[in-house]
Parts: structure tokens; C-alpha cells; sequence
């Protein structure tokens, strides 16, 4: 593979790997996401085909606050590191 | 997930443009695998209690409808507000 820009092949497979990890990273918390907040929010009977406004405003507030979290504990996890 | 979720492919050279899209091409089918199966299964938990026979009744069979109906458009609605949150968008409580 030939080098591009000064960047050795070894360092691109490193930035193709990250990307892709990146990205599997954000399909599994949309995943999680959208399980989690389909249990706290739909009532399981399952009584009509669409989501009323209950629903529909659980879903935004779910979403937001689960965003919030996934925040808030990226900066305790990056902040407790112990020291190398 | 699409390919809008990284951020500008189009300044890539042509072949990691190439190898880029290859990669969310594949993440995207074992992503809707998954979807499919665990669908399945939350349907199939939520709606199914007995069996008194092989098939399934007229109940059942509404339920699993409504229930797939129903996480399908959850699922779209999660993905919008997704989008706008990562776009940074704020949004009124």
C-alpha cells in the first residue's frame, strides 16, 4: 500500500481501525438507546400501531437524558483515569 | 445508521472513500440482522404466554403486528432525536 502524504501504511490500518471502532461504538449505543427507552416508555400491550403523545414525548425526554448520562460519565471516566 | 454519520467522506482519496463505505455497508447488514432477531424476540416475549396449539390465534398474531409496527416507528423517532443531539441541536424540555 503505497504511503500517502508521509503517512505509513501501518498508521493509516490504524486510523481505518479506529474509524471503524468509532462507528461500532455508535451503533451499539444507538442499540441500547432505543431497547432501553422502548422499555420505559411503550406500554407493553401493544394496544394500537402508533405512538400517542405520551409516548411520543417520553421517547424525546428518554433520549435527551440518556445523551446526558452518556455525557456526563465520558467526562467522570476521562477524569479518573489513575496516572501512568 | 447511515453514511451521514461520518462526518465529510467526499474529502477522502477515492479508495479509502471506497473502503469507508465498504466498512458502513457491512456494519449496516449485521445491524439489521441483529434488528431482525431481536425483534423477534421482544415480540415473541411480549405477545406469546401459552401453547395450547402449533399455531398462532387471532390475538397473538394483532400483537406481534402492533408490536413490530410500534418499535419500528420508536426506533425513527430515537434516530431523529439522535441525529439532532448530535448535531448539537438544543431542543425545548
Amino acid at each position: 500500500m503505497a504511503a500517502k502524504n508521509g503517512q505509513t501504511s501501518i498508521e493509516k490500518e490504524q486510523i481505518f481501525g479506529m474509524a471503524e471502532q468509532e462507528m461500532e461504538y455508535r451503533v451499539d449505543l444507538f442499540n441500547r438507546l432505543t431497547k432501553l427507552c422502548f422499555d420505559k416508555c411503550i406500554d407493553k400491550r401493544y394496544k394500537e400501531t402508533e405512538l400517542n403523545m405520551g409516548e411520543n414525548s417520553c421517547i424525546d425526554r428518554c433520549v435527551s437524558k440518556y445523551w446526558q448520562v452518556t455525557n456526563l460519565t465520558g467526562q467522570l471516566l476521562a477524569s479518573n483515569r489513575p496516572p501512568m | 445508521m447511515d453514511k451521514s454519520m461520518l462526518g465529510d467522506l467526499d474529502s477522502l482519496p477515492e479508495d479509502d472513500k471506497m473502503r469507508m463505505s465498504a466498512m458502513i455497508d457491512q456494519l449496516q447488514i449485521r445491524d439489521s440482522l441483529r434488528m431482525y432477531n431481536s425483534l423477534v424476540e421482544r415480540c415473541f416475549s411480549d405477545c406469546v404466554e401459552t401453547f395450547r396449539r402449533k399455531s398462532l390465534d387471532k390475538q397473538e398474531e394483532a400483537c406481534v403486528r402492533r408490536c413490530a409496527e410500534k418499535f419500528l416507528k420508536h426506533s425513527m423517532r430515537v434516530g431523529m432525536r439522535f441525529a439532532e443531539l448530535n448535531q448539537g441541536a438544543a431542543t425545548q424540555d
